[in-house]
């Protein structure tokens, strides 16, 4: 019996130390991870300091606002809830910074959810439920796939608060047979992104002209819509023979494998289209490893804070750029609108290709 | 209890394993040209080396009853306390030893639960798996932290055409867990406890010491794969490791351990994750869609555990 005891006592001093231990990692860590702090900061100066905002994303911003007239009169007591995917990938936490700085910008309130991770469906309408029954005045959601939210996008149309529906998308056809609705839509056309990485990839091929993509999770909108956008440029380009489609689950580990198998299938390959920055970051490891990288191009998508390092570092040829700042601002002013009643049509966001010609004009990019 | 028949049975699943990677080697370097170089053979060894350590450890864990969910997060963890140090201007070495100490660490806590307050490992593990992930997205914010000094990536990626520094940990591994299983009472103490702990601690044998150095064990070897797979992807991040601690399951199981412990098989966990890497190197090699591979792995591992399973009932006559 006392050793039991003890033996508590020694597990319970063990949780309070790791306790203490973690803790002190935490605080440690804005000191030691400078790069990915600095990215932060970066762009939250960015956002206060209209002169420094880059000419590109201002361009952007107009031809947003310009679909979005009239422009709502804001009240403070707006309260909008936004819905991402999910806040371990650097992309969404992105999203998350833009919101919150937007809704400062603009003088409303706005609150961030997400799913637990990127492929847990059912924690992202847990998630949506629990905002549904809140008092917000609007809720902007982006779902992992197309159907996953449909039962909170029905409790929140019964509950009547409105729903803006950003990035992919929510399946429209299906939701309305299910007597549900969507108040808004800020889109964005995946398959129109696929294109456009595979056309400029085309200029930047030089050789055996053999490509291959990597796709995020089977099903995922974004994945498959960019796959079938490049799918179609390669195949009606004379000379380009796209040789595997081979999915990795935007995980980066199972795409550095994935290329490395692929380069070792067809050694005179020449491009890889991966269909996130993360994949292609990992591609561009693999091949870096088997002396390839200057060999084969290499596009991702997003546009992350890597990402653009790397293509400046000639590791990544290109990405594909949409601002999270101009997004997160076009939302939220959407949602304000439909909040006062107002109905509004769809909406596209402008996309932007990277490559390493044009990466330095994208500094202060966000 | 005749000894051939044991010896049969002992071996039964690494031959069955080795048949099936047999025919499939055999099929596609008929098929590609690329499948049998030396250059290709070294890419399966650099992918299964990950999941042949996770897996080598597992099977201490699993040899005694237990399961280390926990696994996957370890090695997400590790990595990016690695990351940090390094960004800290760590030198390489302290960082990589710091790295590996925190996973240790980890491993004792889960052998400590299971072991002083007596709770299924299962349920601990699987506790503190969302703990150690929780904790590693608390820390990086959701962040990857990348761009290390090369002397740290050498550990992931070393030359592309020789044994690289992977490939050799999980050899030296392999061996070593070998040895330590079938030649030492450290290892045939984990079966013992897998078959009858009572009966070992009868014998005056301190079972929960054993207990938790296999936890241990298997949080050493998390720690190792966190090193190698952030060195090779030159990144840290919160998602890495997910769902490893399962691929380290398939193997072990598919290897012809048993999961209610007492029979462990480090031969045949070495020739499922050869298997495995195989299957997935030829989908690729042959251009197949990937659609396929799960449906593929769950039903060689559904079969090896099944057939296994049927041949051992045979004999001692259910």
């Amino acid at each position: 019996m006392k050793k039991r005891i003890i033996a508590l006592l020694l597990v319970l001093a063990l949780v309070t130390v790791s306790g203490v231990g973690c803790g002190q990692t935490q605080s440690e860590t804005p000191g030691e991870a400078p790069e990915v702090e600095s990215a932060n900061t970066e762009g939250s100066v960015e956002q206060k300091e209209e002169l420094q905002v880059n000419p590109k994303v201002k361009e952007a911003e107009k031809v947003l606002m310009s679909q979005l007239e009239p422009l709502p009169e804001l009240k403070k007591d707006v309260k909008i809830g936004a819905l991402v995917i999910s806040l371990t990938n650097p992309f969404w936490v992105g999203m998350k910074e833009a919101y919150e700085a937007a809704a400062a910008e603009l003088g409303i309130t706005v609150e961030v959810f997400a799913g637990s991770t990127e492929g847990d469906k059912q924690a992202q309408l847990d998630a949506l439920d629990a905002m549904v029954v809140k008092d917000y005045d609007a809720i902007i959601l982006s779902p992992i796939e197309p159907f996953n939210l449909q039962p909170g996008i029905l409790r929140a149309n019964e509950n009547g608060i409105p729903i803006i529906n950003l990035g992919p998308g929510v399946d429209v056809a299906s939701l309305e047979e299910r007597g549900g609705y969507l108040d808004g839509r800020i889109a964005v056309d995946f398959v129109e992104q696929g294109r456009k990485v595979a056309e400029d990839m085309l200029k930047y091929m030089k050789g055996s002209k053999k490509v291959a993509i990597i796709q995020g999770i089977i099903g995922a909108g974004q994945s498959e819509g960019r796959t079938q956008g490049a799918k179609e440029v390669f195949e009606a380009t004379e000379g380009v023979e796209l040789v595997s489609i081979q999915p990795a689950d935007w995980d980066r580990n199972k795409a550095y494998s994935v290329a490395q198998d692929l380069i070792q299938a067809h050694p005179d390959l020449n491009g890889i289209f991966a269909c996130n920055d993360v994949m292609a970051l990992a591609a561009a490891e693999a091949l870096e490893a088997e002396g390839k990288l200057d060999e084969v191009v290499i596009y991702g998508v997003d546009f992350t804070e890597e990402a653009r390092e790397a293509i400046k570092a000639g590791r990544m040829s290109g990405s594909i750029a949409y601002p999270c700042s101009v997004y997160a601002k076009a939302a939220l002013i959407l949602a304000a609108k439909v909040a006062e009643g107002q109905k509004v049509q769809p909406v596209y966001a402008p996309l932007e290709v990277v490559n390493v010609d044009n990466v330095h004009e994208f500094e202060g990019w966000k | 209890m005749g000894f051939n028949k044991n010896s049969v049975e002992k071996y039964f699943s690494q031959l069955l394993l080795l048949g099936i990677l047999l025919v499939l080697v055999c099929f596609l370097s008929w098929k590609s040209p690329f499948f049998l170089t030396w250059k290709n053979w070294r890419n399966i060894l650099d992918t299964i080396s990950v999941q042949l350590l996770l897996a080598l450890g597992m099977n201490f864990v699993i040899a005694t009853g237990g399961i280390d969910l926990s696994q996957g997060s370890n090695v997400c963890l590790t990595g990016i306390i690695m990351a940090i140090c390094l960004k800290a201007n760590f030198s390489v070495w302290s960082a990589i030893v710091i790295g590996i100490l925190v996973a240790a660490f980890l491993g004792i806590f889960n052998g400590l639960i299971i072991e002083k307050i007596k709770i299924t490992p299962f349920i601990v593990t699987l506790g503190t798996s969302s703990l150690y992930r929780g904790l590693a997205i608390i820390i990086t914010g959701g962040m990857p932290i990348y761009s290390f000094p090369t002397a740290f990536t050498f550990w992931g990626k070393g030359e592309s055409t020789q044994l690289n520094p992977p490939i050799i940990i999980a050899c030296i591994v392999l061996i070593l867990a070998v040895f330590l299983m079938h030649k030492t009472k450290w290892g045939q103490y984990s079966m013992a406890i897998g078959g009858n702990e009572e009966a070992l601690r009868r014998v005056g044998v301190n079972v929960g010491f054993y207990k938790v150095s296999y936890y241990l064990a298997s949080a050493l070897m998390a720690g190792l794969a966190g090193l190698i797979i952030t060195a090779r992807l030159n990144a840290a991040e919160p998602t890495a490791g997910m769902g490893m601690e399962l691929d380290a399951v398939t193997a072990v199981v598919m290897g012809g351990s048993l999961m209610r412990g007492g029979k462990a098989n480090i031969s045949g966990t070495f020739i499922a994750c050869l298997l495995l890497g195989v299957i997935k190197n030829g989908l690729v090699i042959l251009s197949i869609s990937s659609y396929y591979q799960q449906f593929i792995i769950g039903f060689l591992l559904l079969s090896a555990v099944v057939l296994a399973e049927v041949r051992q009932r045979g004999q001692i006559r259910f």
